[in-house]
């Protein structure tokens, strides 16, 4: 028993390191000593590393999965998992850079991309949640259908964007005050966002609860269905407002946009401390579990080694980091 | 919404009861849980509900909380007929539960947990954190528990678990509050608070349903009685009128030494099973024998560490320091597959998760133990599995249809015959057997009792842990007892008195 | 009082091995051949039929493994990785040694290396295996690349390579007969043996199999194993088709194999589940690319179908268990 909660004064100013003793243990100061481990490695193995230009160009880079993660981690948290966000954020493109063609308006583009995503959640979302088939399986079959759709309608190739609109290239490869890519300060603001819903509003602790608990969630009057299928809406708006970043940096929609994605963003939750289980972990650890792997493979590439030592080490991190988490919690 | 404001303000109507149910049946796979039984409560009252485990008060109390829906009857709420279709619907109603399970969630705080049916909002939406945890420390002073509201429920010890449980049912305002055996883990001194509670619960106009098997505090608490038996309605009596034996006899319907059947003779002295110094997380410096033909009674309250002590004895969970002998020989390695080899397995309290294959049929369930003898080369001889498996049904008297049911299909009774039954193939020397009736209805737990002194007569040792009074005095020799992970006292059969054990239990 | 509900259709069952949801999965399968076969008679052509079986094969062989993985409860999402990477490996030994028998064992004791390592990373390391295999396909389609930088050529013809793919014995295909080989062998431990037993039980309840006295690490990881020796297999015989070792090959790959596995009833949480269900989805999935391509449907339909059909399925086998457990 780490604490003995009754005997310890309730009101008063707790000491300093019990505060600290606190923040340690907490799952996301491992996360953020990795990170800072991580830039301090390659910051002395490589020049470039730490420049501003370099420290922005992988933010940039990292929005992408930031966003889609915060979704999957907000649904995973409520004990649920998509895997078709790759799928849907490739499929985005498509009305995106259809309707932009066709209206010349990237913000109709926009609305269009928008609107797959939300009809692909809500799919998602009464099948899994309201009919109760297992979400692994159901997402999994988007994944087919969505990819098999993008294929059936482009015909395999991508699609040009014709109107060459400076808005939508800016979308993905602007920068504000010619610094701050804005994927990234998009990625921030919704994280921001994402982090106070789940923290501070009723819906965000209704997700830990049902991800932690469906009965006793059930037994506080909560309607565990409903809480799931937006859950599933969340997650697919999110994968779509990734996908048309992505769309932009591509500058067209292109078919294979997105292929693999769903488990780079899985793996980055799953780093940032989201248990698959449901009801534990914090989109600030998914976010921070995006940034090491961001990170990561930047630096690695800086290193001049092969490209695909970004995948391997990927891999055994992810490895290592969950054997460590689970090594804690029997330890306990 | 003031916070504890079911301990504020209350309106009761006159004349009214607070609710009826009439005529209420319900029907599960394998069992009829609930047949045409009625339930009134007065508005201001604490109302008794009495009965065996398997007598249909857990299922009578989910039907109120909108957990389970009815399948035939009718419940009117105030006078006027409600349809209790979700908790959420029973909530709206102002019908607060207290489960016997814990019904929290262990990630969050005390506080947080408190309010989780309703989180205080600000102006813009946000949750008001100050305020619940300060609402949370002012319910838990006004009622007199001692816990921190900013502690993780994960990591407090299961009895303040249930009084975070209790608080839970007066954060909000509440015309009914229903207690399911609120004191399973509690100490006097906190039943002495809860108590205290509840008479000002009643005093307030609300209507209290009191769950418990605890015949004291029924008498010290209740003004009504109901008793159900096997899922029907036996009686409703003011308490003055009950004794403890006119309680006891509605509640068993028979007399009970019946329940428990004794062909046994005197154990012999052949120890199988020494235990010395044994120690893990939970256990402290643990030693016991128990000898062939003798069934050894573990009881404890709820925390005592009798699951763990079973888990640690079969070579389940690991332990620190000790040493287990098995019928001479060390249980060394310590995992479950020497503990079978040397002839040890627990039959454990959790059917569910640790016992059954609930999607495998009968047979697989019934030969999991011993599938090695029907084996040749790696082969499974099923006809003769089949034989074998078909002989205990026989045996036992396991109702099913087949040995190709699915598990999940026979009652809880049935279902633990076959968990039984996957032992005694095997041709064990010890089992130990963990709160061997949970959830079983009274006929077929008799029918578990009369397996159990079988079992001890055809000279297997039996260590049965047990929070069961009446199951612990009826079926043992010897009795220990244990509290925080020691064993406080060990004694036989004849000197064994309920006080003796409930002191030895809290101390 | 009665003890028991469902004894209907208890007489029917004689086994759960053969489980009533298979049912549905014969009607599908007729029905979508004498559909096909209505549309396009060439549909029942020997040389057709041979084409189908054929197609099903590397499926069926890494399906057989995968279902046992299932019912024991974990999952792998490697063996698409894994299958690239195992062909590269036996076409490259083929080439560096001379001798196909090395290399083709070489690239099925590559495939066992990775369902090894698999195996103790979720056994000992206590990996949720989902995640688990996800990191390890990462690491395969990395190392693949790192191996080879470009298709691995069979440098010197060697006829042999590609005879375990285009050889016959009789009229049948040497892959048809391998599968077919294969499903018969898994087919017979998950029935008729203890193995196949613990398989079930570990998978339908892993602490009761523990108090049993099994060991659910080591029949797990035993699985895990075979699952890669089955995949390096079915990478073999891919390299062979391809006569080149691919490694881009396999993508997406595990998942045609785990709808075929799913959609043949093998359930997600473990301890239910058939070959015979697996071999039924092979076959439909397979029928179903089939007839896309011979009623020549735009074949990216091969994607879309499958994806609804995983779904259906699924969702029939709810509604029917659900109406069970009334």
């Amino acid at each position: 028993m780490p604490q003995s909660p009754s005997l310890s004064a309730a009101a008063g100013p707790k000491s300093l390191v019990e505060l600290l003793r606190a923040l340690v243990r907490r799952n996301e100061f491992a996360l953020l000593l990795s990170l800072a481990v991580l830039i301090v490695f390659f910051s002395l193995t490589s020049g470039s590393f730490l420049t501003p230009r370099n420290i922005t160009n992988v933010l940039g880079q990292a929005s992408l999965a930031m966003v889609a993660g915060l979704g999957l981690g907000l649904l995973v948290i409520a004990g649920e998992i998509d895997v078709s966000i790759g799928s849907l954020a490739g499929a985005v493109g498509i009305p995106l850079v259809v309707i932009m063609n066709a209206t010349g308006s990237l913000e109709l583009g926009i609305a269009g991309a928008l609107l797959l995503a939300l009809c692909v959640g809500a799919i998602n979302g009464f099948l899994a949640a309201y009919l109760g088939i297992n979400s692994l399986i159901v997402t999994l079959g988007s994944l087919f259908v969505i990819r098999g759709g993008i294929y059936l309608y482009t015909g395999q190739k991508a699609i040009p964007d014709d109107v060459m609109l400076e808005s939508f290239y800016q979308l993905g490869n602007g920068r504000l005050l010619g610094a701050v890519p804005y994927p990234a300060l998009v990625a921030l603001v919704l994280l921001v966002c994402f982090i106070y819903l789940m923290r501070h509003r009723p819906f965000g602790r209704k997700l830990y609860a049902v991800g932690g608990n469906p009965e006793v969630a059930r037994l506080a009057g909560y309607d565990v269905k409903r809480v799931k299928f937006f859950a599933f809406v969340i997650c697919s708006l999110l994968a779509g407002i990734s996908g048309i970043l992505l769309s932009s940096r591509l500058g067209s929609a292109v078919h294979v946009a997105g292929l693999g994605f769903e488990f780079q963003v899985v793996a980055a939750v799953v780093l940032g401390g989201v248990s698959l289980a449901g009801g534990i972990g914090s989109l600030f650890g998914v976010a921070l579990g995006v940034l090491i792997l961001s990170f990561l493979a930047n630096g690695l590439g800086m290193l001049n080694l092969a490209t695909e030592w970004q995948l391997v080490t990927t891999g055994l991190i992810i490895i290592a980091a969950v054997a460590f988490d689970e090594l804690k919690r029997r330890a306990k | 919404m003031p916070a504890s404001a079911a301990l504020e303000k209350a309106t009761p109507e006159q004349g009214v009861p607070a609710m009826e149910m009439v005529g209420i049946g319900k029907r599960f796979p394998g069992v009829l849980a609930l047949e045409n039984v009625s339930l009134t409560l007065e508005p201001g009252k604490v109302h008794a509900l009495m009965g065996e485990n398997g007598a249909g008060k857990s299922t009578l109390i989910k039907i109120l909380a909108g957990v389970y829906q009815k399948d035939a009857g009718t419940i009117r709420i105030g006078g006027v007929e409600a349809d209790l279709r979700s908790p959420r619907d029973a909530l709206r109603q102002g019908i607060k539960v207290v489960f016997q399970e814990i019904a929290l969630i262990s990630e969050f705080t005390v506080a947080e947990n408190i309010f989780l049916e309703q989180y205080p909002v600000n102006g813009a939406g946000s949750i008001d954190w100050k305020k619940i945890r300060r609402e949370a420390a002012a319910l838990f002073e006004r009622i007199g528990f001692n816990i921190h509201p900013a502690a993780k429920v994960g990591d407090l010890p299961v009895s303040q678990q249930q009084m975070v449980e209790i608080a839970r049912a007066l954060a909000h305002e509440a015309r009914i509050v229903v207690m399911d055996e609120p004191t399973s883990s509690l100490t006097p001194h906190e039943v002495a608070l809860l108590f205290g509670v509840i008479r000002r619960l009643a005093a307030l106009g609300i209507a209290v349903v009191y769950v418990s098997h605890k015949l004291d505090e029924i008498f010290e608490i209740a003004d009504t009685v109901t008793v159900l038996r096997d899922g029907h309605h036996i009686s409703t009596t003011p308490v003055r009128e009950h004794t403890h034996d006119s309680l006891i006899q509605d509640m068993i319907g028979r007399r009970i030494d019946n329940l428990f059947p004794r062909s046994r003779g005197v154990a012999r002295d052949e120890v199988v099973v020494k235990v010395e110094g044994l120690s893990t997380d939970k256990l402290k410096d643990v030693s016991f024998e128990a000898r062939a033909g003798e069934v050894l009674g573990f009881f404890g309250l709820m925390g005592a560490g009798r699951t763990e002590l079973a888990k640690a004895i079969v070579g389940y969970d690991p332990i620190r320091t000790g040493r287990i002998t098995i019928a001479g020989s060390p249980l060394s390695p310590h995992t479950t597959q020497t503990g079978v080899a040397l002839g040890i397995g627990l039959l454990s309290e959790d059917r569910k998760t640790e016992g059954l294959m609930l999607e495998l049929p009968v047979l697989q369930n019934t030969s999991l133990a011993s599938l090695d003898q029907f084996a040749r080369a790696g082969f499974v001889d099923e006809p003769r599995e089949r034989s074998a498996v078909q002989a205990f049904v026989d045996r036992f008297r396991i109702k099913t249809p087949g040995l190709g049911q699915q598990i999940k299909n026979l009652s809880g009774g049935n279902q633990q015959k076959v968990l039984l039954a996957r032992w005694l193939m095997r041709g064990l020397k010890v089992i130990v057997v963990d709160e061997p009736t949970r959830g079983i209805d009274v006929g077929a737990k008799s029918e578990i009792f009369a397996l159990i002194d079988e079992l001890a007569a055809q000279g297997l040792a039996v260590i049965m842990m047990t929070s069961e009074m009446p199951e612990l005095l009826g079926l043992s020799d010897r009795i220990a007892v244990m509290a925080e992970g020691r064993i406080t006292t060990t004694m036989s059969r004849d000197e064994a008195t309920q006080e003796k054990i409930l002191n030895a239990a809290i101390a | 009082m009665s003890d028991v509900t469902q004894p209907a259709g208890a007489g029917a069952m004689p086994s759960r091995l053969t489980d009533n949801s298979q049912i549905v999965l014969v009607l599908l399968l007729l029905a979508l051949c004498i559909g096909i076969s209505l549309a396009a008679s060439q549909f029942y052509s020997v040389e057709n039929v041979i084409a189908i079986l054929r197609q099903c094969s590397l499926v069926l062989i890494v399906g057989a493994g995968m279902t046992m993985l299932l019912i024991a409860g974990e999952v792998d999402l490697s063996v698409g990785a894994s299958l690239a990477f195992s062909g590269c490996v036996a076409m490259d030994v083929t080439n560096k040694t001379g001798s196909v028998f090395l290399g083709a064992l070489a690239g099925i004791l590559f495939g066992g290396v990775v369902g090894l390592f698999n195996g103790l990373v979720v056994t000992r390391l206590k990996v949720n295996s989902l995640i688990a295999t996800i990191a390890t396909m990462m690491i395969l389609q990395g190392g693949v690349f790192l191996y080879t930088r470009e298709a691995v050529q069979n440098k010197h013809q060697q006829p042999a390579f590609t005879e375990i793919s285009t050889g016959y014995l009789g009229p049948i295909p040497l892959p048809v007969i391998i599968a077919a080989g294969v499903f018969v062998v898994a087919y017979i431990v998950l029935r008729f043996t203890t193995i196949g037993r613990y398989i079930y039980a570990v998978g339908a309840n892993a602490r009761a199999a523990r108090l049993s006295g099994k060991q659910p690490e080591s029949l797990k990881l035993i699985v895990f194993v075979v699952t890669g020796l089955l995949t390096g297999l079915a990478g073999l015989i891919l390299a062979s088709l391809m006569n080149t070792g691919q490694p881009t090959a396999g993508r997406g790959f595990e998942l045609t194999v785990i709808a075929a596995v799913i959609l043949g009833g093998t359930s997600l949480l473990g301890g239910r589940g058939t070959l015979l269900g697996t071999l039924l989805g092979v076959l439909i999935l397979k029928v179903i690319d089939n007839g896309i391509i011979i009623l020549r449907w735009d074949q990216n339909l091969q994607m879309v179908v499958p994806g609804v059909v995983i779904v259906l399925a699924t969702y029939l086998d709810l509604l029917r268990r659900r109406a069970d457990a009334r």
